[in-house]
């Protein structure tokens, strides 16, 4: 019963997710640089949001993978080009 | 309608399926929706005027349990999920049940947060900084709330009229959308949080 | 009565409450009309309600004509303003409104509505589809757009029109330095047509996607599917940044935030940033239909196959992920560094490139065609070097340290009405010609026609090309007078007689609908143009259904094969079709959405409140609702068939 309702893909999933926000934390609890600390929050943000998308949304298990793939890949790359053109912009390369 | 048996139920028509391509795709868009939020606010992060900076007025406990529920109710919509496709219907709607009570004291603390910063002198009108944090945050909230309608809304449905391929395609639908605020609530975790705090 | 005060005008004169008392006439003999005449049933069942994806494109095209004539005599009014030095026809503050409305108008309410209605029409039936994958959804985009429209036309006698330039830049949209509520109507207006616009891109791409007929591999669509494909995939990706945007002003606006402020944190220059990272991507929403349009036209009257296909798609898919890489050239004089203005120069220079392929392509297509210069080919081939004049002088405004010379000029406005107009209004009127007797079994008459076209084309070059030397000269854009002493006059009195052509045009091609309506046969047949691509084998005009039988293809060209190499189209059997039902929700809906921003502009809460509930009631009512469609007998279609002359 428990077992037919908690597969253990899920629960090692959000296990995991679990354990990823405990790393992040560590930016607050420890004492680090701002770089390694950015570092940090990168990967596990991503991993993360790699996990949802991959374990929970079933992203590919569907004949429209290929289609669902490409629409999430290619909103990330132009809200990563916004976000990083944005700063370059109208902060780091502003006079 | 041409039913296609042999997979889940909520793949099972031409309509059902469009219907979740069309979903991922306007997942695209909030991506986009989210990603232009973020563009703004690491702009406008260090526009603090004579308000106060996110590190004076963040507080890591709440921030904290907000995670840790909205974590849990991504694992229990995936289970409601799970269990639609053993057709199990009381799993599944008490599944359903327990993400949309998680979903309700997420928003209960979002308030005591926003009550919070209310109280310490960083409202919308403060300076650019709150005002985007706020705007973030309450888009993020917003969704949630709309969110909470819409699952129950479907739970009234499978509880009425069982799974059937429309119930079962907006319950999967709905876990695809609640799965999404929740990455979204990552990178607000992430980089408006924890950034802001160290 | 204090009420009632804030709807008052702010800047009253006589041509605005003759404008209100012709509005109120019109609105008053409609309703009569449609009282007389009996018809509010039959617009309620036919027209209101419907989810017919034909019905959709044409409610779309007639808005969109109808914006292109209220725009029009925004550009006009300009045009006379500026006829000669020193003029007072309009004042200052009228002349802001003017050109505000004209931008907004021409580009949201005219041009996507154009396009969106022109995909709508067409790409089901290139594709061999029945509907789009949404119907209910497409009527809801199309609402949406109509509420959106309509609140932004209503501005400029309830309350005063926005006034702060299409671009809207603040702190000048500010409420210190625009203080009526027409900058809110300009926020409202986009936010609910572009909500519309978002669920079209949505709708399509699936549509496209999913609904293909059997046989047609993507890189087997017609070009005009493959156009409308890649536009809503650049629509998806650029309206949420509008949304914000939108969003974030509103707030600055109504709610005291400090966004765009220039105290408290804000930076003004972010609104500039966020605007144009739609911005430009908008641009290529417009113009990449047209090259779609295009691609059709060209290749049906050179009798040929389109030359290069797969560099064809593979340009669009470049232009689509480019088009998000160059938003910046909007502002070079902002003040940033040489690095960033550097990187967009480039990236701005680099998208020409697939935009020259396309233009190479199209020659190469007419190269040994046979080419017959009707009315739609007319205008593509008037097209062609008229747009790569309009692009030449985009690669001079790419140059960023040369762009401090034009930046803000009438240099920049003749530019880009040089690729607009015969980019995107050549290209709807094009397609319009072309496939009016798909949508009305009625050809237009191609000698007025053509006459529409030398009027357009010489009043258009007539028009804008005095600006660019006005421009260079340093006549600034958006200067309501100017002094004799400048010079200016002349060239710019060209430019009003160039306008007065094109309005000579526009009245041509709206005669030529009424004669051809009248004096047209009607016997077109199927095929009047001898085209190429799939809608064609179907009957003018078409039947509710589209197709009785589902055809399958093996070339972007299927009907053109079924013609000439014997490729049979419809193999299977007729059977009953399933059609969605008809739902009133959608304009209801919509209706809503207008109250609601309505209600939002002159900060009426409660208005604003039961707006957004009946909204959501809206959307619980559909959620609740149980709706299978419904089925078209056989017996229906055969009658339809063999009323059509049952060919097929």
């Amino acid at each position: 019963m428990m077992k037919e309702l908690f597969p253990i893909k899920q629960v090692m999933g959000f296990v995991f997710s679990l354990v990823l926000t405990a790393v992040a934390l560590a930016v607050y609890f420890l004492d680090m640089s701002f770089q390694l600390g950015m570092t940090i929050l990168l990967v596990t943000a991503f991993i993360q949001a790699a996990l949802q998308l991959v374990f929970f949304m079933h992203a590919g298990e569907s004949n429209d993978k290929n289609a669902i793939y490409t629409n999430v890949y290619y909103a990330i790359a132009i809200a990563l080009v916004t976000v990083f053109g944005t700063l370059l912009t109208l902060i780091w390369g502003y006079m | 309608m041409k039913l296609d048996k042999t997979g889940p139920l909520e793949y099972s028509t031409q309509q059902n399926q469009m219907n979740i391509l069309g979903f991922w795709i306007f997942l695209g868009a909030e991506i986009m929706l989210f990603g232009t939020l973020f563009a703004s606010y690491f702009t406008l992060e260090n526009g603090v005027g004579n308000g106060p900076t996110g590190a004076e007025i963040f507080e890591i406990a709440p921030v904290i349990w907000e995670t840790i529920i909205l974590l849990t109710s991504s694992f229990t919509i995936g289970l409601a999920v799970h269990a639609m496709r053993i057709n199990r219907k009381n799993a599944t709607l008490t599944f359903l049940a327990i993400t949309l009570v998680l979903g309700l004291a997420f928003l209960g603390i979002e308030i005591y947060e926003f009550t919070h910063y209310y109280h310490v002198g960083a409202t919308l009108q403060t300076s650019a900084f709150t005002a985007i944090l706020l705007t973030t945050l309450g888009t993020h909230g917003a969704h949630v709330t709309f969110g909470l309608f819409w699952g129950a809304f479907i739970f009234l449905q499978i509880k009425k009229r069982g799974f059937t391929p429309e119930t079962t395609n907006k319950s999967f639908i709905f876990s695809l959308y609640w799965h999404f605020l929740d990455v979204v609530w990552i990178f607000i975790f992430s980089f408006i949080y924890l950034k802001g705090l160290m | 009565m204090e009420f009632f005060e804030r709807f008052a005008i702010p800047h009253p004169s006589p041509l605005i409450y003759a404008s209100m008392v012709g509005i109120g006439l019109t609105v008053i003999a409609i309703v009569i009309g449609l009282t007389y005449f009996k018809k509010w049933g039959y617009l309620w069942r036919e027209w209101l309600t419907t989810v017919d994806h034909k019905r959709i494109g044409l409610m779309y095209i007639i808005s969109a004509i109808l914006m292109l004539f209220r725009g029009g005599v925004d550009g006009i009014m300009m045009r006379l303003q500026t006829a000669v030095p020193d003029n007072t026809f309009l004042d200052a503050q009228h002349y802001n409104e003017v050109f505000t409305t004209h931008g907004i108008v021409m580009i949201i309410f005219m041009a996507m509505a154009f396009i969106i209605g022109m995909m709508n029409f067409v790409v089901p039936l290139q594709i061999g589809a029945r509907d789009v994958a949404f119907p209910r959804l497409n009527a809801i985009s199309f609402w949406l757009y109509f509420a959106g429209a309509m609140l932004f036309n209503i501005s400029f006698v309830i309350g005063g029109s926005p006034d702060a330039g299409w671009t809207n830049y603040f702190p000048l949209a500010g409420t210190d330095f625009s203080q009526s509520v027409g900058v809110n109507y300009y926020m409202w207006a986009l936010q609910i047509s572009g909500l519309g616009t978002l669920m079209t891109g949505i709708n399509f791409i699936v549509t496209i996607l999913k609904m293909r007929a059997p046989g047609m591999t993507l890189m087997k669509m017609p070009m005009f599917t493959w156009s409308a494909l890649i536009t809503n995939v650049i629509i998806v990706f650029a309206f949420p940044v509008l949304t914000i945007a939108l969003l974030m002003g509103t707030f600055d606006r109504q709610f005291g935030t400090h966004f765009f402020a220039s105290t408290n944190g804000g930076m003004d220059m972010l609104w500039a940033n966020l605007f144009w990272v739609w911005g430009h991507p908008e641009v290529y929403i417009l113009i990449l239909p047209a090259f779609g349009v295009y691609s059709e036209v060209i290749a049906t009257f050179s009798s040929r196959n389109l030359y290069g296909y797969k560099s064809m798609v593979g340009s669009m898919v470049l232009i689509s992920f480019m088009s998000f890489l160059v938003w910046v050239h909007h502002f070079f004089t902002m003040g940033h560094g040489p690095l960033v203005n550097g990187i967009f120069s480039v990236t701005t220079m680099a998208i020409a490139v697939p935009t020259g392929i396309k233009i190479f392509n199209w020659l190469l297509t007419m190269w040994k065609g046979k080419i017959r210069f009707t009315v739609p080919m007319l205008y593509s081939i008037g097209f062609i070097p008229l747009f790569t004049i309009g692009g030449v002088t985009g690669v001079m405004l790419a140059i960023a340290s040369a762009d401090y010379q034009y930046h803000n000029t009438m240099f920049l406005v003749a530019h880009f009405h040089n690729v607009i107009i015969p980019g995107v209004v050549f290209a709807m009127l094009a397609g319009l010609t072309y496939w009016w007797p798909k949508m009305f079994g009625f050809m237009l008459n191609e000698r007025i026609g053509k006459w529409g076209f030398w009027f357009l084309s010489i009043g258009f070059c007539l028009a804008f090309f005095p600006m660019y030397i006005t421009g260079l000269d340093g006549q600034a854009r958006r200067m309501f007078t100017y002094s004799a002493e400048t010079g200016f006059g002349p060239l710019n009195m060209v430019s009003f007689i160039g306008a007065a052509l094109m309005a000579i045009a526009f009245i041509l091609i709206v005669y030529n609908v009424y004669y051809s309506f009248r004096y047209a046969p009607r016997n077109v047949g199927q095929d009047p143009w001898d085209a190429r691509s799939l809608e064609w084998a179907t009957h003018n005009p078409v039947p509710e259904y589209n197709f009785a039988v589902t055809p399958e293809v093996n070339s972007s060209q299927a009907f053109w094969d079924s013609k000439k190499n014997n490729h049979q189209l419809f193999k299977e059997k007729r059977s009953k079709i399933h059609m969605p039902n008809n739902s009133g929700v959608p304009v209801i809906m919509a209706g809503f959405f207008f109250v609601f921003g309505f209600s939002f502009v002159f900060s009426i809460w409660i208005g604003v409140i039961i707006a957004a509930l009946g909204i959501f009631a809206c959307m619980a009512y559909r959620t609740f609702e149980n709706d299978h469609g419904r089925y078209i007998s056989l017996k229906e279609i055969e009658e339809t068939e063999k009323k059509y002359g049952g060919a097929k």
